[in-house]
């Protein structure tokens, strides 16, 4: 996996290339971003995870992790499959309660009320590595999905029947150079591509501030892994923040830093500039 | 394999036949092609059908409000999804096998005693037994749902209640769609039951005319019955095929798409129609509430309970439900296989598994009587012909929309049409077909109280017996009995198909759905 990278530091710094085969969208989504607050100033980081630990079936899956993002940070999460990444994404959106550990999410741990914690939840948006797109439902219907949590019961009952919103959703596919034609299309009529961009625009419309993505790239072809992680990178310029899990240590070109993670632990935690190739290595070393 | 019960069963038969009344087996043959067109008998015969068309859709909607509702609310995912843990649901559960376990029968004929002959019996006795199987198996479908979208949802902050509706509801609802149109069907055969029990209807008619041995008569209701039950077939059919729903075996949905405002608009026509419907049948739910003053309940006669065979009573409703779903499930395979070459035949055979469907196994039960002396084979063969009829549709619309390849592969090759269909086409839905026939073998167990009236020994007999004669002891005894038969038929049978089916689930998002924050 490590191999081929020592003498292409260098390369690493990819993300002009990212950012020049897709200039129109890139464009587009910058003008996106929100304004939502954002001072510029040292706010409180949009994740914190302290000393979380995790118990799994038999073993640990997670221990003492210490993890913080700050808004503007794009961050990369790699270990070998098993080594915990999954489930720290899990545990960082609210899916999962550690068994030790505290979360804080804008400096604040999760409310004890349900509106409240649902507020909290609606500002981390999740690209999961399934999508999760339902399958029956129209582009539009998935889309807008991601208000429920803004939503009351009427409105999530008429989503069902009618099309809503048309136009927020019109324009969050075309941010993703999507047809509008699409809208009506049920999910599972589209081609893998087009659902990734689904899952994308899905996204834009929940308006999240910290993006978590679970091996997004994964069993996507190299042309669109590449699109896609630039999409991803240019969505998460601050105030909003990425953590991406992926376990090709060649695409980390576009992040600002990058957590190894082995067997539940952090093993390191630095920018991506000094990531050296030992270090990789001993992350994906077998244990045996 | 099943179908070799058929040897004892026809080793059995001469030795049962009394000889008495083959010429009322002619005459009711002959019948058959010349009823009765008297516009009195006609008239008669559609408001009976009226009747019972009426009873079937109010009792059938009954069920369905009744079974969503309880399905929703003894479903384990749903209850993960709003309190953090799933043991309501199990609660819930096992509170609804009770009701589930007694046949619609037992419920008609307990009403009919307390709020005497109403005409909202006959609805309610169907609404309750139904509803609380609807609620089994929408719970079961539900729980069987990916839950992977109603995290993805809930993580980005989505209440319960809409997540639910939104991730679970559209891949749920065709499913629930196709079901409810099969149970619609059962209605109308329950509803049928129940008239031969008296309950108003059809089905009084049918068992007045035959006891009276007035057999063109009998024809022209059963003529208009096996007319209204094409009918419903086909266009339930054609509704299923339309909105592409699953079948009964493959149970796996497609794309519905946006057709959620074709159905909304389709039930929500269907509202006023059963409003008017009730109020022509002058259904008041309130005279549920007027209860008849009951004979004075005795002491229990713990003596007399005890003195009861039971024993026996349990062998014999055991045996009588053995034969008649080894006769079902075993006959259905074998009748298509004997008949495969001829076209013909097959219309036959398809004519005549119509005919055993709607008619009651009470009736056909009475008709045996002609010619055969009482007892559990007689009662085996009324209540295994029924479900031959069941078993066997199901067996030809699967078998219909198999892939045939294998099968011409055969032919081709020089092989029979018979052969070729066992090994063609049989081959790949045994396990299914027979999954299914473990489920009817716990329906027929149920169902076997109904052919207790021709006096085969049994639970069934023995129960109507005692409800006929108050013995309110006897009758809380037997119907435990039953219940806890029937609820460990039901598990046995869970077990048959799970092993035939092996419905193995991933396990990788159970413990997603487990530690979310509460």
């Amino acid at each position: 996996m490590g191999k081929g990278l020592g003498g292409e530091k260098a390369g690493w710094n990819g993300t002009q290339i990212h950012t020049r085969k897709l200039p129109v969208i890139s464009q587009r989504l910058m003008a996106d971003n929100p304004g939502a607050p954002s001072d510029g100033g040292p706010g409180p980081a949009l994740l914190e995870l302290q000393g979380i630990t995790l118990a799994g079936r038999g073993q640990q899956r997670l221990e003492a992790i210490k993890l913080s993002i700050a808004p503007g940070e794009r961050v990369a999460l790699i270990g070998a499959s098993g080594a915990g990444k999954s489930s720290l994404l899990a545990v960082a959106n609210g899916l999962i309660k550690p068994n030790g550990g505290t979360v804080l999410w804008q400096g604040a741990p999760p409310a004890k009320s349900r509106r409240q914690r649902r507020r909290q939840q609606a500002r981390i948006g999740t690209l999961w590595q399934d999508l999760r797109l339902i399958e029956e439902l129209t582009v539009q219907q998935n889309l807008n999905g991601a208000r429920l949590a803004q939503w009351g019961w009427p409105k999530a009952l008429l989503n069902l029947l009618l099309p809503l919103e048309t136009g927020r959703c019109a324009a969050a596919l075309e941010k993703l150079d999507l047809d509008q034609a699409l809208l009506d299309r049920p999910v599972a009529s589209l081609s893998g591509g087009q659902r990734q961009r689904v899952a994308i625009a899905r996204l834009l419309r929940q308006e999240p501030l910290l993006v978590l993505a679970d091996e997004p790239l994964a069993s996507l072809d190299p042309r669109l892994a590449e699109e896609l992680l630039a999409l991803l990178l240019d969505f998460t310029r601050a105030p909003r923040a990425l953590v991406m899990s992926l376990h090709r240590p060649d695409l980390l070109g576009g992040f600002d830093r990058v957590v190894g993670l082995r067997a539940g632990r952090v093993m390191f935690d630095q920018p991506v500039d000094q990531l050296a190739k030992d270090q990789l290595t001993a992350l994906y070393a077998s244990s045996l | 394999m099943p179908a070799l019960v058929l040897i004892p069963v026809l080793l059995v038969l001469p030795q049962l036949i009394h000889g008495g009344g083959w010429e009322l087996v002619g005459q009711f043959a002959m019948a058959a092609v010349q009823p009765s067109l008297d516009p009195v008998v006609i008239q008669s015969v559609i408001s009976g059908l009226g009747t019972t068309v009426s009873m079937a859709l109010l009792g059938w909607a009954g069920s369905m409000v009744l079974g969503v509702g309880l399905g929703i609310a003894s479903s384990r995912t749903v209850w993960r999804a709003v309190l953090g843990h799933g043991a309501p649901a199990e609660l819930i559960r096992k509170l609804l096998a009770i009701p589930r376990s007694i046949h619609e029968l037992l419920w008609g004929l307990l009403l009919l005693q307390l709020v005497g002959l109403e005409p909202v019996v006959a609805v309610v006795a169907i609404a309750i037994p139904f509803g609380a199987l609807v609620a089994r198996v929408v719970s079961d479908l539900i729980d069987a749902l990916p839950t992977g979208n109603l995290n993805a949802l809930r993580a980005a902050g989505a209440p319960a209640g809409p997540a639910l509706v939104t991730a679970l509801g559209p891949p749920l609802l065709p499913q629930l769609l196709s079901y409810s149109s099969y149970r619609l069907e059962c209605a109308l055969r329950s509803a049928t039951l129940l008239g031969v029990f008296g309950l108003g209807g059809l089905g009084t008619e049918l068992r007045l005319t035959l006891q009276s041995l007035n057999f063109k008569e009998l024809w022209s209701g059963l003529w208009v019955l096996l007319a209204a039950m094409v009918l419903l077939e086909t266009l339930l059919g054609w509704l299923r095929h339309r909105w592409s729903m699953p079948n009964r075996f493959t149970k796996k949905a497609m794309v519905s798409g946006r057709q959620g405002q074709e159905l909304v608009a389709l039930g929500a026509a269907l509202i006023p129609l059963l409003v008017w419907i009730a109020q022509g049948q002058q259904i008041d739910p309130g005279a549920l509430l007027h209860w008849q003053p009951l004979p004075p309940i005795g002491p229990p006669h713990w003596a007399e309970l005890a003195g009861l065979n039971w024993p026996s009573l349990v062998g014999n409703t055991i045996v009588l439900t053995g034969l008649a779903a080894a006769l079902a499930v075993g006959g259905a395979p074998l009748l298509l296989l004997l008949v495969a070459a001829w076209p013909l035949g097959k219309l036959l055979v398809r004519g005549i598994w119509l005919l055993a469907r709607l008619w009651p196994p009470p009736l056909t039960a009475l008709l045996l009587l002609f010619v055969l002396k009482p007892g559990v084979p007689t009662a085996a063969l009324a209540l295994g012909f029924h479900n031959l009829g069941i078993l066997g549709r199901l067996l030809l619309e699967c078998a219909e929309t198999a892939d045939r390849a294998p099968e011409q592969a055969l032919i081709s090759g020089g092989t029979g049409p018979s052969i070729a269909l066992l090994y063609g086409r049989f081959s790949s839905l045994a396990r299914p077909y027979l999954a299914y026939g473990a489920y009817r073998a716990d329906v027929i167990l149920r169902e076997s109280v109904v052919v207790g009236l021709v006096g085969a020994t049994g639970l069934g007999s023995q129960l109507l017996e005692a409800l006929s004669s108050f013995a309110w002891d006897q009758l809380l005894a037997l119907v435990a009995v039953y219940a806890a038969l029937t609820l460990l038929g039901e598990d046995l049978s869970d077990r048959a198909r799970h092993q035939l089916l092996e419905t193995a689930h991933g396990d990788d998002q159970s413990q997603e759905v487990g530690g979310a924050w509460r």
